[in-house]
């Protein structure tokens, strides 16, 4: 489904992803770990498609198209979705409104009807519910004001609307207490299926134990430096990054 | 040189052209008297002056506008004004056309009352009470030529949600023309009133000049909600002074809009009688194309225990430009005043211009004020956030766009007027993305 090779790429002449690769089929889920700063961020907005990030050398290619030759909106009516880090507060844009363009900017990509506010709001009710979330966040403008938890709430909802083929969840449970953490992993468990891959970056292991990873890559300095199955989470829980840095530096 | 030399003897026939405007009015009434002698002493405005710098003064000095006849003979037709109006205030509403009141397509609600303004200026010492003679050349004019517009009283009343509307249609006249109406509207102690006021062009084709006066009085605990949407015609120039002097614990949320005409200048004189009184201004200005939008702002605590809230967002795209230029003045009296100023812009070009100027200037000490500034481009976080969400780039900037202005807009008190202004800047925002495509 996705297949990252050698990726270089940087901001402000500055290289961050420093020959990449990563291979994902459908229906997999890889988490990535790694330290602050080595870079993971950097891959989810390189894959979203953010101007800013430059990339060198390298390819994606995504369901067998050049990813890297796509606009941001035309990776996500392909199918690609990502979860941020730090979602951005839009004031002024109503939160329903927003979900509703959205929905339907995807659903006629996609060749599917537009959905009329009835139909939309009935969709989005029943996410609201699943997700634990309050309708009242709805009326509010877009992650404006929102609490930490509300917000990554509110990408989860998103996600579980557009239903998309690979999503790419950046810390989605940083800030989460330990309820929120369990609704927002059965909002991604919902969504597996052997169509759906997901990349899942995280710095805790808990997490990985509600969304159970077929394979965990380790992000370091830019590179994926050790892949593994899920005991690569709980040895990297036990003993922290510093070992598998000490092998890479001594190979 | 002989440009500069050609330039000033322009303005002054220019200058001898607007008093002798004012010296054959031949007014009778006191108000007029003063500001004919104010006029002979002040000059043109001229970028040398603060509050005139940053405006394209040619555009408002492209001709000696004056009192034009009209071109067509198309007078307002019932069907236009029910076409224009916002239709929400159950018909009250007031017309004025070309700055004449049109009593036929006028009704205003029980416990108002309407005089126009030449039969009020005879005996009722309101007329120019807050205003005074004019600061300006331009104020002193409408004052010196006062005639056209209407003397508005609101008492108290059992129902509080009294609503009017005035009309504002300037069209039909000869190109140039001077259109100088004056409204003063009075809300007695306890009186309330939900006000929109439109000032439109109405497709006119003619170049001309709106020069409007707005004085309001609100009376000991009066409320006042007022919405106002300026969309002149395209050639038109459009300058309305709002003088606003507020008694003990009344309260004015006010919201302008200035979207329509080549030129535009809005000033606000804000002063407080008396405690407890809450002054809230809300204003949004698009500027495309060659416009130009000038905000004035001239907030004077003078007495303890008032607050007041200016919060103003322009959008400038093209070559427009916007000028904002906010004073809020406490006085060594005025403690525990409560008084914050907010002005943001986003740039959608480079060769729009913003020049903004939020003072504060505190002579009291136990207060509280705070002003603030920002011009920027949109936020390319926001805008890859859209779109990473599968929604185009040009609808994403539009919606940033509308969001922006939406805090101001949706202050509107009317829903009708609120949701024209929003269908306004979509429209406009769609010919920009057009442009920029
Ligand atoms: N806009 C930017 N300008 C300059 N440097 C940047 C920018 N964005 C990212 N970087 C740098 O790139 C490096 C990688 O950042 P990135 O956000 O990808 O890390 P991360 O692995 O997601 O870290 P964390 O675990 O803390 O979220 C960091 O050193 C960061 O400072
Ligand atoms: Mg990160």
């Amino acid at each position: 489904m996705l297949s990252i090779n050698h990726l270089h790429a940087g901001i402000n002449g500055e290289e961050i992803l420093k020959g990449l690769n990563l291979e994902i089929g459908a229906g997999e889920v890889h988490a990535i770990m790694g330290p602050n700063g080595a870079g993971k961020s950097t891959l989810s907005k390189v894959l979203a498609g953010r101007e800013e990030y430059v990339v060198t050398e390298g390819s994606v290619r995504f369901l067998g198209q050049d990813l890297l030759a796509l606009e941001p909106e035309e990776r996500a009516h392909l199918g690609i979705f990502m979860a941020f880090q730090y979602p951005v507060e839009l004031p002024g844009v109503n939160n329903t409104y927003f979900l509703q363009t959205s929905l339907n900017a995807i659903r006629t990509a996609r060749g599917e009807e537009p959905l009329n506010s009835l139909n939309f709001m009935k969709q989005v009710r029943s996410k609201l519910r699943e997700l634990n979330m309050d309708e009242s966040l709805l009326r509010r403008s877009v992650n404006t004001g929102f609490s930490g938890g509300e917000m990554k709430r509110n990408e989860i909802l998103q996600m579980s609307l557009l239903e998309p083929k690979l999503a790419i969840l950046d810390e989605t449970d940083s800030g989460l207490d330990i309820d929120a953490l369990r609704i927002v992993a059965d909002g991604v468990n919902a969504l597996r299926s052997p169509e759906r891959s997901m990349l899942v970056i995280t710095h805790y292991q808990r997490l990985l134990d509600y969304i159970q990873p077929d394979y965990v890559h380790v992000l370091s300095n830019g590179r994926i430096i050790r892949s593994g199955d899920k005991s690569l989470a709980l040895e990297l829980e036990e003993k922290g990054y510093g070992w598998i840095k000490a092998q890479e530096a001594a190979a | 040189m002989s440009a500069m030399v050609a330039g000033t003897a322009r303005a002054d026939l220019l200058l001898q052209h607007f008093r002798s405007l004012a010296d054959t009015s031949k007014p009778h009434h006191a108000l007029a008297l003063k500001a004919q002698t104010a006029l002979h002493a002040l000059p043109l405005p001229k970028r040398k002056q603060e509050s005139w710098r940053y405006t394209p003064l040619p555009v408002l000095f492209e001709q000696a506008w004056e009192p034009k006849p009209a071109a067509t003979t198309a007078a307002l037709s019932v069907q236009q004004v029910a076409a224009l109006a916002l239709g929400d205030t159950d018909g009250c509403r007031i017309v004025l056309h070309n700055g004449v009141w049109l009593p036929a397509l006028s009704q205003v609600p029980s416990g108002v009352s309407v005089l126009p303004l030449a039969q009020a200026l005879a005996d009722d010492t309101v007329v120019g009470s807050v205003s005074g003679p004019g600061r300006h050349l331009f104020a002193a004019l409408n004052a010196a030529m006062a005639h056209d517009g209407v003397v508005i009283r609101v008492a108290a009343g059992p129902d509080p949600e009294q609503k009017l509307e005035i009309l504002h249609v300037n069209s039909g006249l000869a190109s140039g023309w001077l259109v100088q109406p004056r409204v003063v509207l009075v809300l007695e102690d306890g009186a309330q009133l939900s006000l929109s006021e439109q000032y439109l062009g109405h497709d006119d084709a003619s170049a001309g000049l709106y020069n409007g006066m707005t004085e309001i009085l609100l009376g000991r605990g009066a409320r006042l909600a007022h919405a106002r949407l300026q969309n002149e015609a395209d050639p038109h120039r459009h300058l309305n002074a709002l003088y606003l002097r507020q008694q003990a614990d009344s309260a004015y949320t006010g919201t302008t809009l200035a979207m329509g005409g080549l030129w535009s200048r809005s000033e606000f004189h804000v002063s407080f009688a008396a405690a407890g009184a809450h002054c809230e201004l809300n204003g949004f200005y698009l500027s495309g194309g060659q416009q130009s939008h000038d905000l004035q702002l001239d907030i004077v605590h003078g007495v303890p225990g008032c607050s007041s809230t200016e919060r103003f967002k322009g959008i400038l795209s093209g070559r427009g430009r916007a000028a904002f230029d906010g004073i809020i003045l406490v006085q060594p009296d005025a403690q525990k005043t409560d008084a914050r100023l907010s002005n943001d812009n986003l740039l959608l070009s480079r060769q729009a211009e913003i020049d903004t100027r939020p003072q504060l200037e505190i002579y009291a000490d136990d207060v509280q004020c705070s002003h603030g500034t920002t011009v920027g481009q949109i936020d390319a976080e926001m805008l890859f956030y859209l779109r990473s969400r599968g929604i185009p780039r040009d609808q994403a900037v539009n919606m940033v766009c509308k969001g922006f202005a939406g805090e101001i807009l949706q202050t509107c008190r009317s829903e009708v007027l609120q949701q024209r202004a929003q269908a306004l800047l979509e429209q406009r925002l769609a010919g920009v993305l057009a442009g920029m495509a």
